[in-house]
């Protein structure tokens, strides 16, 4: 009996333990390419290509060692983060709504998505001066431009997801007795949700891209401005130093949304197929 | 007429086609009634517009001609009182089994104590205890479709319509589910109108069977199944009487088939 109970466990246990030992031999591999990118450029510094041109590894290290020692990123870490957020949130919640709003009214539809498709069409980015004159050059230009890439993003991930939800499951959920404020809790917003979600890790990329641009234009705080005097005094780690940052934010960033994806979207199956990413 | 649940009066139907001025004519004069506690079988081919009528009498789709009445109630918006299983099972994915179950309870207002005990009741009724907590796509494709069923009969329908219900199940699972529909059918007292277009099928499950034509469709007949219940749905031909009652739906039937069956053969002659 006692046997029977130790083998019957020992399989569970050696997966058990098995995961995640598999775990770090894979993350070990994901890390491998980097670390060897990372000792090629070290090696290649000052051989293959003047320092001035790239920097270091070892030298930007120091110089983000001294960054945050110092204390003189911190106001342009704050700066940025601000816009970054608020861009993103404000782009994010204008997003949902306007692509639900959109989704569920065919009338509605009708007459705003020739200006929504017109208006994608412009390069956001050339927006950044006008932006500038609009809202000076503080942090509203930027949550600006920041809110505008991200809002069409999320606006047509939205609005397709609500979009494509079944007739028929809708018609069931009116049969069972749903009103219209339960079949956008029960049915819409679910059934939207992996498009949401999409659309949210797919716009985190371009917030950056709308405050690094806004503050590349004209600013008085912020990393865009860091990197921007940096490689204006050519100072090459600098720049590296604010791209590093910049990545961490990213990183942080999607890791973030990546969690909200598995909490949402627990009920869809592992291999089961959601839109398509791009 | 005044034991009528669902009563078709004069029902036509076109729908717009596609790349042509002229509306395609579906549906074109159809009357019947479904009575209380009675089990409608509707046959017909395919695309004559079975689904279509469903639709009607779930308030879905207003007819082009002719009314739809529901216990002598002009049907003119969505019909609350009915209950419906399509023919994919089209449980919700983002919520498990038991959630899903509970949702027509849950969005009529009834309290939590009270949609417990109906669920834990009505998964053992279609013999899915045991697996509340799992999301649709864990479940195999008879499993989803009981838990569909078991998601009408639980806020217990004056009426259960059902769109092919069995068509996309193997032949094993659809016997087996055929049986317990027969038997949930019983107990419950249900008045069901079901859409196949299985004849076999209509006739041991029914207790008449309305037959359609080709489009655009009017009623060719409707015939009374009087076989004794509980019937055989395994053997279908061991209930005494079924081989008339198929014959009586077959010989209605064979009309339409064989006008399928010539047009080809005329095409392939020189
Ligand atoms: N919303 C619609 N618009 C246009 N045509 C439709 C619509 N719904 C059904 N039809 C047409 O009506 C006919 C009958 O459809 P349906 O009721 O689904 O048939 P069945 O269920 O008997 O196979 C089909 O030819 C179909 O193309
Ligand atoms: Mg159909």
């Amino acid at each position: 009996m006692n046997d029977l109970v130790a083998t019957a466990e020992k399989p569970a246990d050696v997966t058990v333990s098995a995961k995640p030992r598999g775990d770090w031999a894979h993350r070990l591999l994901v890390l491998l390419p980097g670390i060897a990118l990372l000792a090629f450029w070290q090696w290649s510094s000052g051989r293959l290509i003047k320092e001035i041109y790239i920097s270091k590894p070892t030298a930007i290290a120091q110089r983000l060692f001294e960054l945050f020692a110092s204390g003189e990123i911190y106001p342009h870490l704050w700066t940025t983060g601000q816009e970054l957020v608020m861009g993103y949130g404000i782009g994010v919640a204008a997003g949902i709504l306007g692509g639900y709003a959109l989704g569920r009214s065919p009338r509605l539809a009708r007459i705003f998505e020739p200006y929504v498709m017109a208006f994608y069409g412009v390069p956001k980015i050339a927006l950044a001066p006008l932006f500038i004159i609009w809202f000076g050059i503080g942090v509203g230009s930027k949550v600006a431009l920041a809110s505008i890439m991200v809002f069409f993003l999320v606006f047509y991930n939205v609005y397709a997801g609500v979009r494509g939800v079944d007739r028929e499951v809708v018609n069931l959920a009116l049969v069972m007795g749903a009103n219209q404020r339960q079949l956008t809790y029960h049915v819409y917003l679910p059934a939207a949700a992996p498009y949401v979600i999409l659309g949210m890790r797919m716009a985190v990329p371009y917030a950056v891209i709308g405050v690094i641009v806004g503050e590349f234009t004209s600013s008085i705080q912020g990393l865009g401005l860091f990197i921007h005097e940096a490689s204006s005094t050519y100072d090459p780690a600098g720049v590296f130093a604010g791209i590093v940052i910049l990545l961490a934010f990213v990183v942080g960033a999607n890791a973030v949304t990546g969690r909200l994806e598995r909490r949402l979207l627990r009920w869809r199956k592992p291999s089961g197929q959601g839109p398509s990413d791009i | 007429m005044s034991d009528a649940v669902l009563a078709f009066e004069g029902i036509g139907q076109d729908f717009p086609a596609p790349g042509s001025q002229a509306p395609i004519r579906v549906l074109d004069g159809l009357s019947f009634e479904v009575a209380s506690g009675k089990f409608v079988a509707v046959i017909g081919p395919s695309g004559c517009g079975k689904s279509t009528l469903l639709q009607m009498a779930a308030g879905l789709l207003k007819p082009t001609r002719g009314t739809v009445r529901h216990r002598g109630r002009l049907i003119d918006a969505v019909n609350r009182e009915v209950g419906f299983v399509p023919q994919q099972a089209q449980l919700f994915p983002w919520k498990t089994l038991s959630e899903n179950v509970e949702l027509p309870l849950l969005l009529r207002g009834i309290a939590v104590a009270e949609r417990r005990q109906r669920v834990a009741e009505a998964l053992a009724s279609v013999g899915l205890s045991g697996f509340e907590d799992y999301y649709p796509s864990q479940l195999s494709g008879g499993m989803q479709k009981r838990g569909s069923i078991a998601r009408t009969l639980i806020y217990r329908p004056d009426v259960i319509l059902m769109d092919e219900p069995f068509g996309a199940l193997d032949a094993q699972t659809r016997m087996v589910m055929q049986h317990d529909l027969q038997t949930l059918a019983q107990d419950a007292g249900a008045t069901i109108l079901f859409v196949t277009h299985d004849i076999t099928e209509a006739v041991v499950l029914a207790d008449s069977v309305v037959i359609m034509g080709q489009r655009p469709s009017h009623l060719l007949a409707t015939i009374p199944i009087d076989l004794a219940r509980p019937r055989d749905v395994f053997e279908p031909f061991r209930n005494p009487g079924y081989e008339a009652a198929y014959d009586a739906v077959w010989s209605v039937f064979r009309s339409q088939i064989n006008i399928r069956h010539r047009a080809p053969a005329m095409e392939a002659t020189p």
